[in-house]
């Protein structure tokens, strides 16, 4: 649905260039060139219209246009995706500085099985094409448009080239489930959010965002975390192009703890007068520098577009080798995207193919890995003097470099896509067809840990092998019909989806001949250790939709939708939902009052209401009683330990979707003649039916959790764009465009009724500190009337004589020793502003853009000072240079000393550009230096105020850890140089 | 035109339909789960499924059940150390009697008890409702009902008015904890007495199963403690309950003290009723880890450093003779690698010599990570770290001995009985005789911390002998009054099921 309507939007203009090829009797031929007002970049493929006709042409891969038009013809107007439609006179040789805007009113905006001039939208969807994506290296391609819109918060918990960005589109919506957006690609939604780290970026044309609960309820019960809609790259009839874009990056530790020298930590000893023994072994070793390197990346991407008439083609290969700054990791990818299509039956039937085919091999990091290099003494070598490691253990301790360097932890993903849509045109404006796709996630990693001197471990090895295999069918019917004023389209979709994942998995320890590594799983000593896991499920989700747009004179626009979603993970009294939405709108600057303000070129207000779904936390049979092995017990007639079986689950029949009803204003506006646009929305969302694992009573039932939908919370917030041509000279121009974000999430509530039983809880904890002496206690919780992962935190008060922490308790100060229960206070770290700006400087051929993006009000926990700035930590356990000086004596303490200020401003990237435009054998050459967190404005004390916000997998909300396993893979700082070129 | 439209709308409406119609169903199959109906099928799927109801006890023996009990009775000592160990303060407040009902731990323990007794409901209710029921279902019955006794005795000593639920479908508004303590208790043991005739007598198959003979532990210990749960001692049945056990000749005292909790104690004659652990197949043991110091895994060749945690009073350590060969399940004094080598403390460069003396609950200074003796009576298994093979003991015969002798001493019936009971354990032990002038009940409070050291009994006797508020060093001033003898009802359990009333004094 999506790829033909796009299409559509593509071969339109081509269309009309053959109309063109009828001759007339009074023409002239104009030609001209359309260049990018940011860089001089040559535009191609943006429409050029001769005004008060229908003769129109597209500019080629230079930019150039020939057009012959009518002689009456006195103004060309020329649009194109992403670029603010412009007016020239039609004259011959003209240069047209094109000016990009991410929120032109004309541009087409992808809807969700349809699109739509963004001037007709009525939900609050944005959109950001290629001129405007991030530039310089991007691990996964959604950080192309990270800070970019407003509302959609996307997170890099660190500089790991395999790590997921964490994606939260108009705040936390689910307390269990998943908070990434529905990302669909060319009108195929991905199974989860992390299988967008196989898309290659360079394949992306354009992102739209749909915001507002009335634009997403479109997609039901998988909507409530808003969608992204991603459109690739596609080909045009009769231009064959050959493009090539590259780059090479160089990448370094943007910033380091300050740990103790080991000159600092012998004086620091001396000073304590405690003796160094043997732990100085003489040498000086600073174990951050050790494990990390200066990496290197490079990055390749060549695509053949063209097509003959009636078939149009892309075809794309790319390769990526991104080295991680920490010793031994980092990822290689190569894709291939091929996508046609072809037309039959005089244009009426219209068929597409795509395929997308991805192998990444990523060498993956042990985070346990990183966090010994807190504790060990910088006096001990990484090596001995002849060459070898030199191994010590202890408690949290061993020779980091020696085990990543040694040990093997690999992954190898598939990713492929496939996908085919037929498209017939019954009567003119009423089309019906059918998409199909097949997604299927391929995973396999593999780990091996050699037994390491001293250390006492024994060799291990496991393999596992994960497979996600989803298919996709819909049919569809169109139908585009003006009445004059009135214009009226219908859309209506029946799609089934089945998914089906299974994974297989060994592992074994003690090989007699470990140099197999993890090839030889019968080599293991004891057979008995080797064990194997398996698991296989599926669930089916089947839609009914259907759309009304309707407007009248592109004044007054209403949009109406409904879905109705079944799956089989609901349980068996909620099957099916109902997710209806309904969106009102008013071009107010189309009415007369307002012809007369000609500075106002657009002004529309728009209102709606939705409601969509979220069933990420419900599991494929969370429903339902199943019994399944869930360990093992001995069995003393036999002698063996067979498994036990029993169900893991309380049942809940009444299992079903969390609800987020929401509502929508906005305001989109275009000011002298469109120099300056944006728009304005305020979102009022509440989500019902929140899932979570409630505690329960045992007996009677049998475990003490039961999934079930009880909670409540709400997201309120203002956002901003704008987007503003400051300067716009022949030879000078400034673009600058930001966006605003005010956000504030609150749990209302987490008790309701389960089958008429009371499920009743008044908090539930969420992340713990870590550390020596902090065994796991929530420090976070979701409370109601707080913000997700409020903190409850002890307040620091100084010290005593001793240097003993001092906590507010209903007695005045005291020590914990004293007082083991403090007074505790609930505190927000949420951010309570979120904001990009963006910079775009054009002067001849010289471009020079940079991106700030930061936020404000956010708190993070600082685990890892609290555990390192502890002067008891020494001799064994190295400490930062602050542990010598802040004077705590006693064991480390949560308490809010550590709950620090992390509002940041970073500048994310700069680039500099130069444009040669068309060279001897080339159409376009342009080169660019580019520079990736080049500075971090910060009050917060450890390496990087961005981490992980949301509880995932060992990743805990709002807490800086580096210990037990847990740790911030350190954040480089970049330098990329890059070409791109036509062919 | 206009028919040829009509002809292709209704093409497309009849897909439509059609789609509409045929598509809708939402099939979905299970592969690696079976669902109830198909489970229970065989009797080895039967042994499945009942095995659940006993793989709760893996929860018990070395986890918070034995940590509150043994901690707040004197046993286990957890100092803090350095900055290892302080836990939210949840050691102290233990060992000091400073709890509150938002104690993790004390949760914890609720939860690993409730969680036995919920899957025992569970497993009866799906049982009984097979089509075709097991042909052994009498005993199936009986063994898992006084299996669940043993799990309401773990939750009425410890919290005392509890929720009694029998019967998995009951209305989960309904369930409170209203019923008295001693009602409990008569509910617990009537359990037993009824059921105890259907239940296996000791073969090779019921080992780490209840057995007639665990059963009557399990009423010799609720008869023992009867005067602390309902006020009226029942000593009779006390000793009627451990005579059933030792006449029954099925037992007998093992030559080696120690050998009770080797690493293969499969074959001890002692031990009655045991949840048994395997390095591979079972895990929850990690007996290892909690008391042994990082560097000790040098000296019993463990795969990773152990916790440095738990360890024992001096004035606990020092209730024993030099002689006593029960002594020898204390680490103390300098250690040694299995080389030979004398082991140092890596992180401070110390040598590593355990001390006996621990004076404070909290201290940072680098001596003290070496404080206290160090228990191994479950010995260290080579090639674990964690997850050891030993089985761990829950009843077994000197406890029934002491027990008899005890009820004898207090309700003074046969006290010559009950010195011989005494010195069958002393014997065994390598320490002297007791004479009849020997034989009191402060004596046998000691005798009993001896033999039982951490095996869960800690808080339990301290109660019925009077110490369990008593004075501790370190750090523990005496108990203000008798309320902390019951630990609260945790609060998570309250905000999920508001009619739990609390305990009194919380």
């Amino acid at each position: 649905m999506t790829p033909k309507r796009l299409l559509h939007a593509i071969l339109l203009p081509v269309l009309l260039l053959f109309a063109v090829q009828v001759s007339f009797a009074q023409q002239k031929t104009i030609t001209g060139r359309v260049t990018d007002s940011r860089d001089g970049s040559p535009v191609s493929g943006a429409t050029v219209t001769a005004k008060g006709s229908k003769v129109a042409t597209s500019t080629a891969a230079d930019g150039s246009y020939k057009i012959t038009v009518p002689s009456a013809t006195s103004t060309l107007v020329i649009t194109g995706v992403g670029f603010a439609t412009t007016q020239i006179a039609a004259v011959d040789n003209a240069v047209v500085s094109f000016v990009s805007t991410a929120a032109s009113l004309n541009e087409i905006v992808v809807t969700g099985y349809g699109t739509s001039r963004k001037k007709d939208v009525t939900g609050a969807v944005a959109s950001v094409s290629a001129k405007d994506f991030n530039q310089g290296i991007v691990t996964n391609a959604i950080e192309q448009i990270q800070g970019k819109v407003s509302g959609l918060v996307i997170t890099t918990p660190g500089g790991d080239p395999n790590q997921s960005p964490l994606i939260k589109l108009r705040g936390q919506t689910s307390l269990l489930g998943s908070q990434a957006p529905l990302i669909v690609v060319d009108g195929i939604p991905l199974d989860n959010a992390d299988q967008f780290n196989n898309i290659p970026p360079g394949d992306i044309a354009t992102y739209d965002v749909l915001k507002d609960a009335s634009a997403a309820a479109i997609y039901g019960a998988r909507g409530a975390n808003g969608v992204i809609l991603v459109t690739t790259k596609r080909g045009r009839e009769g231009q064959t192009r050959v493009e090539y874009s590259g780059y090479v990056t160089v990448s370094h530790q943007a910033k380091y703890f300050e740990m103790l020298s080991a000159d600092e930590w012998r004086n620091a000893l001396k000073t304590l007068n405690i003796p160094a023994g043997s732990l100085d072994k003489g040498v000086n070793t600073d174990w951050q520098k050790e494990i990390t390197r200066t990496a290197f990346s490079h990055n390749h991407n060549l695509a053949v577009s063209g097509g003959a008439k009636g078939f149009s083609y892309r075809a794309a290969v790319s390769y990526l080798n991104q080295q991680g700054i920490v010793l031994n990791t980092g990822k290689d990818q190569i894709g291939l995207r091929f996508n046609a299509t072809q037309k039959a039956l005089n244009d009426k039937l219209e068929l597409q193919v795509g395929i997308v085919s991805t192998t990444t091999n990523r060498s993956l990091l042990n985070y346990g890995n990183i966090t010994k290099i807190f504790n060990t003494p910088p006096t001990y070598p990484v090596r001995n003097a002849d060459g070898s490691y030199f191994y010590f253990s202890d408690f949290e301790q061993y020779n980091a470099v020696a085990h990543l360097n040694q040990e093997l932890n690999k992954g190898k993903e598939y990713l492929s896509l496939l996908s085919g849509t037929a498209n017939y045109e019954i009567i003119k404006g009423l089309k019906v067809g059918v998409t199909g796709s097949l997604n299927h996630l391929g995973n396999q990693t593999r780990f091996f840990q050699p037994a390491f001197p001293v250390e006492g471990n024994v060799n291990n090895a496991s393999n596992n092998t994960y497979n996600n295999d989803s298919k996709h069918g819909d049919f569809h019917i169109n139908y585009l019909k003006d009445f004059g004023k009135h214009s009226l389209g219908l859309t209506g979709v029946y799609e089934y989806n089945k998914f089906e994942s299974n994974f297989q998995g060994i592992s074994s320890q003690n090989f007699l001949v470990p140099e197999n590594q993890d090839n030889n799983f019968q080599g293991a000593i004891d057979a008995a250790r080797t064990r194997a896991n398996t698991y296989r499920d599926e669930f089916t989700l089947i839609s009914f939709l259907g759309r009304v747009n309707y407007n009248y004179n592109q004044k007054y626009y209403l949009t109406a939708s409904i879905r109705r979603d079944g799956s089989s993970k609901f349980g068996a009294n909620n099957r099916w939902g109902l997710f209806p939405s309904f969106d009102v709108a008013w071009r107010i600057s189309q009415e007369a009052f307002l012809k007369d303000a000609t500075w106002l070129t657009e002004l529309k207000l728009r209102a709606g209401y939705g409601v969509t779904g979220n069933s990420d936390a419900i599991g494929p049979y969370s429903t339902q009683l199943l019994y399944g092995p869930i360990g093992r017990y001995y069995d003393a007639a036999s002698g063996v330990y067979p498994q036990a079986y029993a169900p893991v689950q309380n049942q809940n029949p009444d299992l079903r979707w969390e609800e987020r009803h929401g509502r929508n204003i906005g305001l989109d506006f275009g000011l002298f003649n469109n120099r300056i646009t944006g728009d304005i929305n305020y979102f009022s969302d509440k989500t019902v039916n929140l899932l979570y694992n409630y505690t329960v009573p045992v007996p009677p039932f049998f475990i003490n959790t039961i999934l079930a939908n009880v909670g409540t919370l709400t997201n309120k917030g203002l956002e901003f764009q704008v987007n503003a041509q400051v300067v716009k000279q022949k030879n000078f121009s400034w673009t600058l465009s930001g966006q605003l974000t005010f956000i504030n999430t609150k749990v209302d509530a987490l008790s309701g009724t389960y089958q008429g039983f009371n499920v009743r809880t008044d908090q539930i904890g969420g992340s713990s500190a870590v550390g020596r002496g902090l065994s796991a206690y929530p420090i976070t919780f979701l409370k109601p009337g707080y913000a997700p992962s409020v903190f409850y935190l002890p307040h620091y008060m100084g010290l005593d004589a001793n240097g003993h922490q001092l906590f507010e308790t209903a007695n005045g100060p005291k020590t914990q020793d004293q007082d083991p229960n403090p007074t505790k206070k609930y505190i927000d770290p949420s951010p309570k502003m979120l904001y990009g700006v963006n910079n775009n400087f054009t002067y001849g051929n010289w471009s020079l853009n940079f991106f700030l993006r930061g936020l404000v009000g956010q708190k993070i926990f600082n685990n890892t000072r609290l555990d390192f700035d502890n002067v008891n930590r020494l001799p064994g356990n190295n400490v930062t240079r602050s542990a010598l000086t802040n004077g705590i004596k006693d064991a480390a303490a949560v308490s809010d000393l550590w709950l620090e200020k992390a509002s940041y401003l970073r500048l994310d990237n700069a680039t500099l550009a130069y444009n040669f435009g068309q060279l001897k054998g080339m159409q376009n050459l342009r080169v660019y230096v580019s520079g990736n967190n080049l500075f971090v404005i910060t009050p917060y004390k450890g390496i990087d105020p961005e981490i992980q916000t949301s509880n995932t997998g060992s990743s805990q909300a709002y807490l800086d850890v580096s210990y037990y396993g847990s740790a911030f893979y350190p954040r480089a700082r970049s330098f990329t140089f890059g070409v791109n070129v036509t062919f | 035109m206009r028919t040829k439209f009509l002809i292709r709308s209704s093409v497309a409406t009849v897909l439509l339909i059609a789609i509409a119609t045929s598509c809708t169903k939402l099939d979905q199959k299970v592969y690696s789960v079976v669902p109830e109906s198909e489970f229970w099928q065989t009797p080895a799927q039967i042994a499945a499924g009942l095995a659940p109801a006993y793989q709760a006890l893996t929860n018990i023996t070395d986890a918070d059940v034995r940590d509150l009990n043994e901690v707040s009775g004197g046993g286990i000592l957890v100092p803090t150390r350095g900055n290892d160990w302080y836990d939210n303060g949840n050691w102290q407040a233990l060992w000091t009697h400073q709890w509150k009902p938002d104690l993790g731990p004390i949760d914890g323990a609720w939860s690993a008890i409730f969680n036995g007794i919920g899957k025992v409901n569970f497993t009866l209710n799906a049982v009984n409702a097979l089509s075709s029921k097991p042909s052994n279902i009498d005993a199936i019955n009986a063994e898992l009902k006084v299996l669940r006794a043993y799990y309401y005795f773990l939750a009425m000593d410890m919290f005392g008015q509890i929720p009694v639920v029998t019967d998995f479908n009951t209305d989960p508004a309904a369930v409170n904890n209203s019923q008295s303590r001693s009602e409990t208790y008569n509910f617990i043991v009537n359990e037993i007495t009824s059921n105890i005739g259907a239940l296996p007598d000791k073969t090779g198959e019921t080992y780490g199963r209840m057995t007639k003979w665990g059963a009557n532990a399990l009423l010799a210990k609720l008869y023992l403690n009867a005067g602390v749960y309902t006020g009226t001692p029942n000593w009779e049945a006390a000793i009627a309950a451990c005579d059933n056990v030792i006449n029954s000749g099925k037992y007998s005292l093992s030559g080696d003290y120690l050998s009770n909790f080797a690493v293969s104690n499969e074959g001890s004659p002692e031990n009655i009723f045991v949840v048994p652990f395997d390095k591979i197949n079972i895990g929850g043991n990690n007996w290892e880890m909690r008391t042994l110091h990082y560097q000790s895994q040098l000296t019993y060749n463990l795969n990773g450093g152990p916790w440095n945690g738990y360890c024992v009073t001096a004035d606990f350590y020092n209730q024993y003779d030099n002689s006593d060969n029960r002594k020898q399940m204390f680490a103390v004094g300098q250690q040694f690698g299995s080389d030979g080598t004398a082991l140092k403390d890596a992180q401070t460069g110390l040598p590593l010599v355990f001390s006996k003396y621990v004076n404070e609950l909290s201290n940072p200074t680098d001596t003290f990570r070496l404080a206290g003796a160090r228990n191994v009576k479950y010995h260290p298994e080579a090639g674990t770290s964690g997850g050891q093979s030993n089985d761990m003991v829950v009843f077994r015969l000197a406890d029934i001995y002491l027990m008899r002798a005890e009820a004898k001493l207090w309700s003074s019936t046969d006290l010559g009985g009950a010195l011989a009971d005494v010195n069958m354990v002393r014997g065994r032990a390598g320490v002297s005789a007791w004479s009849a002038g020997d034989l009191n009940k402060e004596n046998l409070y000691h005798e009993r911390q001896r033999e039982l050291a951490w095996e869960g009994w800690g808080r339990n006797d301290a109660i019925r002998f009077s110490h369990f508020g008593d004075a501790r060093t370190p750090g523990k001033p005496a108990d203000a009054d008798k309320h902390l003898e019951l630990f609260p009802i945790p609060s998570p359990e309250i905000s999920a099921n508001g009619n739990l009333k609390q305990n009194p004094g919380y």
